[in-house]
C-alpha cells in the first residue's frame, strides 16, 4: 500500500474525484468503441503510424482543440472564483493549481500544437513540396508533444498538479515549498514536449530552405511560409535553453543539487533568467505564424497582393533576432540596477517597431482592396485594433521604472491576453476556418462562424479590459480572492460575465464543426475562397502525394498568376512519386518516453532505467533500418486525380 | 583523383596543437586577468574556426550560405545569452 | 534513386543533402545548449557555498591528457572522412575505430576525474558551483558516450554495406558531431579549466 500512496492526490476535492471517474469512463468508452466498431487496425494504420504531414497536422489540430477546452475550463474556474469578493468556490491551493495548469496548457499544449497544425498542413503545400524534409521525425515530434501533453494532464488525478505558476519561479518551485510531485510533472512534461518541438523546428527549416518547388526563391515564398521559417528559427535557438533550465530544475528537485536553491551558493534568480531567455522568444514563436495567417487572409479577402512584401519579411527576420535581446523585461523588479534595465527597456521598445510596420502593411493592403468580410477576415480585421492595445500596453510595461507599478498586477495579465488572444487565438481560428476546406473538403458554416466571432470579440474585451483598471488600482495577479473593501468586486464580476461569453463563443465554434460536418455541401471547388497561393492549386481534400506534377512558380502568388495572368503551373508529365513508408516506431518510442517521464516524476528508478534503454533501442533500430519507401504509380495518380476532379 | 595525402587535415591538426600550447601560457605564466582572457578568447575562437573550416567542411556545397548563417546566428545569440545573463545576474548588482 | 556524381558521395542524393543541412541546424541548437550551460557556469562559478572553488580542485595533467586525446581523435576522424572520399573502406574503418578508441580513453580519464572530485568533497550536491561544473562536463561527456555507441553502429554498417551514399552520409554526419564535441571541449578547456586555474 505504501508504494501506491505516492500516487494519491495531496489535496483532493469532489471535482477531482469526479474528473477521475470521468477520465476512467472516457477511456473505457474509447476502448470499447474502437473494439466494437473494429477500428483498431484503422487507427493504427492510418493515424498512429502515419508520416504524412497532412495527417500529422490534423492530429495536432485535434490535440490543440482538446487542450483549448481543458485550458478554457481552468479559465472559467478562475473567473468564477474571483467573480465576487471572498468567494469560497476554490481554496488557495486549488486556485494555484488552476492558474498554473491554465498557463502551461494554453501556451505549450494549445497554442504550440495549433501553430504546428497549420504549419504542418500548409507549409509543404505552399512551397509545392511532397512532404517535410524528415517525415519520420515529424511523426516523432508530434507523438513526443502528445505524450508530453498527456503526462501533464494526468497530473491532476495522479499525484497532484503543479502549483507554482506557469513560470515556476524558484524558490517556490523547489522541494521546500512545492512538496507534491506537481512541479516534477511540469519539468518532465515540458521536457518531452520541448524535444518534439525542437525537432519540428529543424524539420521545418530544412523543408523550407531546401524543398521549394522550382521558381520559389526565398523572396517569392508566401508570407505564411516566411512566418513559419522565422518562427522555427526561434524554436531551434530558444528551446535548448528551456531544455537546460528544465534539466537543472529536475536535478534540484530529484537529486538534491543547488542550482536554484537558496543555500550552498544556489541562485533562484538564475531560473527566472533562463526561463525568460526561452520564454520571451517563445511568445514570438506563437505570434509570428499568426502574423503569417493574417497576411494570407488579408490579401485573399482584400483581393489584393500584400502591401510591402519586403518590409514584412524584414520585420519578421528582425523580430526573430530581436526577440532574443529583451528577456529581462520580465523581471525589471529583480534589482539588477538602472543600467541593465535601461538596456533591456530600449531593446524591448525596439521590438514594437517591426510589429508596427506589419500593422501598417496590413492596413495598406486593405486600404486599396475590395474587402469581403468572411469569417477569417473578420478575425483579421478584429485583430488589428485589439492587438494594438496589447502592443501599446506592452510598451508601457517596457518602461522599466513604470513597470515597478504594473508588474505582477492584473494590468500585466490584461496586456498579455490582449496580445495572445487576438494574436494567436484569433489567428488560429481564422486559419482553421480558412484552410478547413483544404483539410476536409467542406466549408464551415459562415453564419454560425460570424456569431461565434462576435461573441468572442466582444466578450474578450468585456473580460480583459476591466483588468487594466483593477491592475492599476493594485489588484495583484494570481491572488485567489480579495476583500470587499478593495472595491475590485464589480469589475471582476464583469470579467466573469465576459468569460462566460467567451465560453459561448467557443461552444459555437464546436457546434459549427458538428453542424458543418453534418450539413455542409461536399460539392465545393478546390479553391472556394478564390485564393492566391499554391496550396489551393491542388485538389481538396489533398491527395497523399500533394501535387501530381511539381508546380512551377513565378511569384509569391503563383496560383493567382495562374488564374488571372495565364501563368502555367503544372508543366510536364505525371511521373511516379516516391513516398516514405509508415512506421510505428515514433509512436512506440513516445509511449516509452511517457513511461520514462512518469517514472522520473515519481522517482521510480528501475522503470526509468528500463525506459531509457527502450528509448536507445528505438534509436538503434532507426540507425540500422533500411527504409526505401515506396512509389505511387502514374496510373494510380491519374485515377486519383480524375476521381477528385470529378467530385 | 583526390590527392592521397590529407595535407589540409595535417596542417589543421598542427595548428590546433599550436593554439592549445599558446593557451597553456595562461597557466604557466603569471598573466593579468585581462591578458589571460584575451589569449583564451582568441585561441578558443580561432581553434573553433579551424575545426569548422578544415575538418567540418562547412563551406563546400551550395548550402554554404545556410550553414554559415546558422552558425553565426547561433553564436551571436549564444553570446548575447551569456553576456546578458552576466549583466542580469552579476554585473548589474555592483 | 538519383545520384549526383559532381559532389562527394555523402551529398549524393537529395535526402543526403537534407540530412546534412538538418544536422548543421541541430548543431546550431547545440551551440545554444552549451551556450546556456556556459552562461549558467559563469553565473555560478564563484558561488561555492561551503565547498571548494575551481582553483582548489582542478588539476592540469588529466585535463591536458583529455585535451590532447580529443584533439587527436578529431584529427583522426578527419582522416577517416578523407579516406572515405577516396574510397578506401579499410582505411576509413580503421580511422573511425581509432577515433572511438581515443574517445573511450577520453571518457575513462573524465570518469577518473569525476571520481576524484567526489572523493575530495566536490560532489554534485556540494554547492551551486560543483553542480554546474559537473553538469557542464557531464553534458559534454554524455554526448561523447552517445557518440561512442553511435560511431560503433556506423562502423558496423560500413563494414556490412561498404561505402554507399547512405553509409557515407551517416559517417559524414557522425564526423560533424565528433568535431563539434571537440569544439565544445576547447571552450570547456579554455573557460572552465584554464580560466579557473589562471
Ligand atoms: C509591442 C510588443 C510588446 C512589448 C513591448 C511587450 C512587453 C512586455 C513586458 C515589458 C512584459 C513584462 C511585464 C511585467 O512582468 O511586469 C510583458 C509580459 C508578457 N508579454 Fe508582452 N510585450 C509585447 C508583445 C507581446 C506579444 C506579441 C506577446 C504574445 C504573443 C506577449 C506576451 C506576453 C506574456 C505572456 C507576458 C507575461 C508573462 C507572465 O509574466 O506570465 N507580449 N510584455
Ligand atoms: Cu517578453
Amino acid at each position: 500500500m505504501e508504494f501506491f500512496e505516492r500516487f494519491a492526490i495531496p489535496h483532493p476535492s469532489a471535482p477531482i474525484y469526479a474528473s477521475m471517474v470521468a477520465i476512467g469512463l472516457t477511456v473505457i468508452a474509447i476502448v470499447a468503441g474502437l473494439t466494437y466498431f473494429k477500428k483498431w487496425g484503422y487507427l493504427w494504420r492510418e493515424w498512429l503510424t502515419t508520416v504524412d504531414h497532412k495527417r500529422i497536422g490534423i492530429m495536432y489540430l485535434i490535440s490543440a482543440l482538446l487542450m483549448l477546452f481543458r485550458g478554457g475550463v481552468d479559465a472559467i474556474m478562475m473567473r468564477s472564483q474571483t467573480a465576487i469578493p471572498e468567494n469560497t468556490l476554490l481554496d488557495a491551493q486549488h486556485y494555484n493549481e488552476v492558474f498554473t495548469t491554465h498557463g502551461i496548457v494554453m501556451i505549450i499544449f494549445m497554442a504550440m500544437p495549433f501553430i504546428y497544425a497549420l504549419m504542418n498542413f500548409v507549409v509543404p503545400l505552399q512551397i509545392g513540396a511532397r512532404d517535410v524534409a524528415f517525415p519520420r521525425l515529424n511523426a516523432l515530434s508530434f507523438w513526443l508533444f502528445f505524450m508530453g501533453a498527456m503526462l501533464f494532464n494526468i497530473s491532476f488525478v495522479i499525484g497532484g498538479s503543479p502549483d507554482a505558476g506557469w513560470t515556476a519561479y524558484f524558490p517556490l518551485a523547489g522541494n521546500e515549498f512545492s512538496t507534491s510531485v506537481g512541479t516534477n510533472y511540469y519539468a518532465l512534461a515540458l521536457q518531452i514536449a520541448g524535444l518534439g518541438t525542437l525537432m519540428s523546428g529543424i524539420n521545418f527549416i530544412v523543408t523550407i530552405l531546401k524543398m521549394r518547388a522550382p521558381g520559389i526563391t526565398l523572396m517569392k515564398m508566401p508570407m505564411f511560409t516566411w512566418s513559419a521559417l522565422t518562427a522555427n528559427v526561434i524554436v531551434v535557438f530558444a528551446f535548448p535553453v528551456l531544455t537546460v533550465a528544465l534539466i537543472m530544475m529536475t536535478m534540484d528537485r530529484l537529486f538534491g543539487t543547488h542550482f536554484f536553491a537558496t543555500t550552498n551558493g544556489g541562485m533562484d534568480m538564475l531560473w527566472a533568467n533562463l526561463f525568460w531567455v526561452w520564454g520571451h522568444p517563445e511568445v514570438y514563436i506563437l505570434i509570428l505564424p499568426a502574423f503569417g495567417v493574417y497576411s494570407e487572409v488579408i490579401s485573399t479577402f482584400a483581393r489584393r497582393n500584400l502591401y510591402g512584401y519586403k518590409s514584412m519579411v524584414a520585420s519578421m527576420v528582425g523580430i526573430s533576432f530581436l526577440s532574443f535581446l529583451v528577456w529581462t523585461h520580465h523581471f525589471f523588479t529583480m534589482g539588477q540596477g538602472a543600467l541593465t534595465n535601461s538596456i533591456f527597456s530600449v531593446t524591448t521598445m525596439a521590438i514594437a517597431i517591426p510589429t508596427g510596420i506589419k500593422i501598417f502593411n496590413w492596413l495598406f493592403t486593405m486600404w486599396k482592396g475590395k474587402i469581403e468580410f468572411t469569417v477569417p477576415m473578420l478575425y483579421a480585421v478584429g485583430f488589428i485594433p485589439i492587438f494594438t492595445i496589447g502592443g501599446v500596453t506592452g510598451v508601457m510595461l517596457a518602461m522599466a521604472s513604470a513597470d515597478y507599478q504594473y508588474h505582477n498586477t492584473m494590468f500585466l495579465v490584461a496586456h498579455f491576453h490582449y496580445t495572445i488572444i487576438p494574436g494567436v487565438v484569433f489567428a488560429m481560428i481564422a486559419g482553421l476556418t480558412y484552410w478547413w476546406p483544404k483539410m476536409f473538403g467542406f466549408m464551415l458554416n459562415e453564419r454560425i462562424g460570424k456569431w461565434a466571432f462576435w461573441f468572442i470579440a466582444i466578450s474578450f474585451n468585456v473580460t480583459f479590459f476591466p483588468m487594466f483598471f483593477t491592475g492599476l488600482d493594485g489588484q495583484a495577479r494570481r491572488m485567489y480572492t480579495y476583500s470587499e473593501a478593495t472595491g475590485f468586486g464589480p469589475l471582476n464580476m464583469l470579467s466573469f460575465i465576459g468569460a462566460l461569453g467567451l465560453a459561448v463563443g467557443f461552444a459555437l465554434i464546436a457546434y459549427n464543426v458538428y453542424y458543418s460536418t453534418r450539413y455542409a455541401s461536399r460539392n465545393i471547388s478546390a479553391d472556394p475562397w478564390d485564393a492566391r497561393t499554391l496550396e489551393w492549386a491542388t485538389q481538396s481534400p489533398v491527395p497523399a502525394y500533394n501535387f501530381a506534377i511539381t508546380p512551377q512558380a513565378n511569384s509569391s502568388e503563383a496560383f493567382w498568376d495562374a488564374k488571372k495572368k495565364g501563368h502555367e503551373l503544372f508543366k510536364g508529365e505525371v511521373q511516379k512519386i516516391h513516398m516514405p513508408s509508415n512506421s510505428g516506431v515514433p509512436f512506440i518510442m513516445s509511449c516509452i518516453f511517457f513511461i520514462w517521464g512518469f517514472s522520473f516524476v515519481f522517482s521510480l528508478w528501475i522503470p526509468a532505467i528500463l525506459a531509457t534503454i527502450g528509448i536507445f533501442i528505438c534509436m538503434a533500430q532507426r540507425s540500422f533500418e533500411r527504409d526505401p519507401g515506396y512509389y505511387i504509380s502514374v496510373k494510380e495518380i491519374k485515377e486519383t486525380e480524375s476521381k477528385l476532379r470529378g467530385a | 583523383m583526390m590527392e592521397l595525402f590529407p595535407r589540409k587535415q595535417v596542417i589543421g591538426f598542427g595548428f590546433s596543437l599550436l593554439l592549445t600550447a599558446i593557451a597553456l601560457a595562461v597557466y604557466f605564466f603569471d598573466l593579468s586577468f585581462t591578458a589571460g582572457m584575451t589569449i583564451l578568447l582568441v585561441t578558443a575562437f580561432v581553434q573553433a574556426a579551424v575545426q569548422l573550416v578544415v575538418f567540418m567542411h562547412a563551406g563546400e556545397t551550395g548550402d554554404k550560405g545556410s550553414i554559415y548563417t546558422n552558425i553565426y546566428y547561433s553564436l551571436a545569440i549564444a553570446l548575447v545569452t551569456v553576456f546578458g545573463t552576466l549583466l542580469c545576474m552579476i554585473w548589474g548588482y555592483v | 534513386m538519383k545520384i549526383d556524381h559532381s559532389l562527394p558521395l555523402e551529398y549524393g542524393t537529395d535526402q543526403n543533402q537534407l540530412n546534412i543541412l538538418g544536422f548543421w541546424i541541430f548543431l546550431g541548437a547545440e551551440i545554444m545548449l552549451f551556450g546556456t550551460l556556459f552562461a549558467s557556469y559563469f553565473t555560478l562559478v564563484d558561488r561555492t557555498g561551503s565547498g571548494p572553488s575551481g582553483a582548489e580542485i582542478f588539476e592540469i595533467t588529466p585535463v591536458l591528457i583529455e585535451t590532447i586525446v580529443l584533439l587527436t581523435s578529431s584529427f583522426v576522424i578527419g582522416l577517416g572522412v578523407h579516406a572515405m572520399r577516396i574510397g578506401r573502406t579499410k582505411a576509413m574503418i580503421t580511422f573511425y575505430a581509432i577515433t572511438l578508441l581515443l574517445g573511450l580513453t577520453f571518457l575513462g580519464v573524465e570518469i577518473y576525474e569525476f571520481m576524484h572530485y567526489v572523493h575530495i568533497g566536490a560532489g554534485l550536491q556540494v554547492s551551486a558551483f560543483t553542480a554546474i561544473l559537473l553538469t557542464t562536463l557531464g553534458t559534454h561527456g554524455a554526448h561523447v558516450t552517445f557518440g561512442l555507441v553511435w560511431g560503433f553502429f556506423i562502423i558496423l554498417q560500413v563494414r556490412k554495406h561498404g561505402i554507399t551514399p547512405e553509409t557515407a552520409n551517416k559517417s559524414f554526419i557522425f564526423s560533424l558531431y565528433w568535431h563539434f564535441l571537440d569544439v565544445v571541449w576547447i571552450f570547456i578547456f579554455s573557460f572552465v579549466y584554464l580560466k579557473g586555474m589562471m
